[in-house]
């Protein structure tokens, strides 16, 4: 369980986090909501330590790591993985290089398990293995987001955290993230926090919501509870065309 | 209100500078933290050892057969019939290898190699790779910038005992068998005159291991401050060259005062 209490955060002088309550449950994927510029990001990268929030605390079963100094919180870490809004792919690393990254520096496995659990991976994302050998350059931004996918699956983690996931993407690829969320939740991963502002992957994904305006907290709740209004309000502009 | 205007630009930009030298320390310091971790970043290590390699062999072989020529010529020009021309080859062989070759040598290359690393460092961190890395529980400094530092140390005095070496074969290639100008035997006499094994390790090994720290550290620092997209890789990769430049001239007047 993730517990943040009175987190906030500014930016010279202007607050972009004003002190979030929240609790993120073991086993529930949390989305959290808003347009652009409301903190969501700054909001889930503080969460993983990304961003150093000015207050609060957070608490990852129990342990605050804000006050844990780098070393102690890679234990931490280690159970955290993050899918990143631009993939954050090593562009100096093929795929194959990208994926073993991590086993490569943290496990005591031999090449030929590593190979094991790459061909794993890129298998759970549909990806062929003939993907392998490429460069992220040479990949389509729906490969790209199913390599960080399967990246993040490679480190097997407890909680896992998507930054707009869908950002960029089209029809297909968007569906096809929808399936790969549900299926590393059923699979890998059972918590999941999303940061989003499409509302389709909001309806698709979530077990509860969180709307986030002008890094305020303005609604928690289950997707059913949303008002039209609530949304209305959120977006400013009127309701959307993809609500 | 113009002067206070003018005491907070002074002001503003006071702090900016020693703030820089401050991070940069910083980084310094946590590549000297991940050292003991050298094993666990070994790949990376022997990766910018060959990367470092394969980008300024070539270079660095023009460079030093052009500057060997260059101060040949100089040399052999200003000096007059009267001076012996042991003596002449012998003022080459040390401005060369103490002075001409390892400078020309560092300035070109923190050009290349420095902006290429803050251009690269850069378009990391704009392109949230460096915090991909924490996410994955490694250590930026040690896997990105410890291993370059290390190897700028590292490669640049063997490229410069390379370049150096080039440079005094070139001299002699022109000198002595080209041009008949002075004898091998002669030449040699030249080289082994008024020798010193402290200056051949102050222009090979100190001077551009110093050379090579400075490349790696200012392209590191300006890579993992870049921000600002594009335009922020721009400014890093500039801002590299003319810091890591203004820093081996400054370093290479001094370590001379001080060692020589």
């Amino acid at each position: 369980m993730i517990e943040v209490r009175a987190l906030s955060k500014k930016y010279n002088g202007k607050s972009v986090l004003e002190g979030i309550d929240l609790d993120i449950n073991d086993n529930e994927t949390l989305v959290i909501l808003g347009p652009s510029g409301q903190g969501k990001t700054v909001f889930i990268k503080s969460l993983v330590r990304l961003i150093e929030p000015d207050s609060g605390t957070i608490r990852y079963d129990g342990i605050d790591v804000l006050t844990l100094p780098k070393r102690k919180f890679i234990a931490v870490q280690k159970k955290i993985a993050f899918v990143f809004q631009d993939n954050a792919i090593f562009d100096f690393l093929n795929v194959k290089e990208n994926l073993s990254l991590y086993l490569r520096m943290h496990s005591k496995l031999s090449e030929k398990e590593i190979n094991k659990e790459v061909l794993r991976a890129i298998e759970f994302v549909r990806l062929n293995e003939e993907v392998l050998d490429k460069y992220p350059e040479e990949l389509s931004g729906g490969m790209m987001k199913r390599v960080a996918i399967a990246r993040a699956m490679m480190q097997q983690p407890c909680y896992m955290f998507y930054d707009e996931p869908t950002m960029g993407l089209d029809e297909a690829n968007i569906e096809m993230v929808v399936e790969l969320i549900h299926k590393f939740k059923k699979s890998v991963c059972t918590t999941a926090v999303i940061v989003t502002h499409d509302i389709h992957l909001m309806h698709a994904v979530s077990d509860r919501v969180v709307l986030l305006k002008e890094g305020k907290i303005v609604f928690v709740g289950k997707k059913e509870e949303i008002s039209e209004e609530s949304l209305h309000k959120l977006y400013d502009t009127g309701v959307r065309d993809d609500i | 209100m113009q002067t206070k205007i003018i005491f907070e630009n002074v002001g503003g930009r006071t702090v900016d500078f020693f703030t820089a030298i401050y991070e940069a320390w910083q980084l310094v310091i946590d590549s000297i933290k991940a050292l003991p971790h050298i094993w666990f970043y070994r790949r990376q290590v022997a990766e910018q050892i060959y990367v470092f390699l394969v980008k300024t062999l070539p270079i660095a072989a023009v460079i030093s057969i052009f500057v060997g020529l260059g101060a040949m010529i100089q040399g052999t020009y200003q000096s007059s019939a009267l001076i012996p021309r042991t003596y002449v080859i012998n003022v080459i062989f040390k401005s060369t290898i103490i002075e001409l070759c390892p400078i020309i040598l560092s300035l070109v290359l923190a050009g290349k190699l420095g902006a290429s690393l803050a251009a690269e460092l850069g378009s990391m961190k704009i392109s949230e790779q460096v915090e991909a890395l924490e996410t994955m529980s490694l250590d930026p400094v040690g896997f990105l910038i410890m291993p370059r530092i290390l190897a700028g140390m590292i490669m640049l005095p063997i490229i410069t005992i390379f370049a150096n070496f080039l440079a005094m074969f070139s001299v002699f290639f022109i000198a002595s068998i080209a041009t008949d100008w002075i004898s091998p035997k002669e030449f040699l006499s030249g080289l082994q005159m008024n020798y010193r094994a402290f200056e051949f390790y102050f222009g090979n090994l100190i001077k551009p291991a110093v050379n090579g720290f400075f490349i790696a550290l200012i392209g590191s620092y300006f890579g993992m401050r870049t921000h600002g997209g594009a335009l922020g890789v721009g400014r890093a990769a500039t801002n590299a060259v003319v810091v890591s430049a203004i820093l081996i001239v400054f370093f290479d007047y001094y370590l001379a005062r001080l060692l020589l």
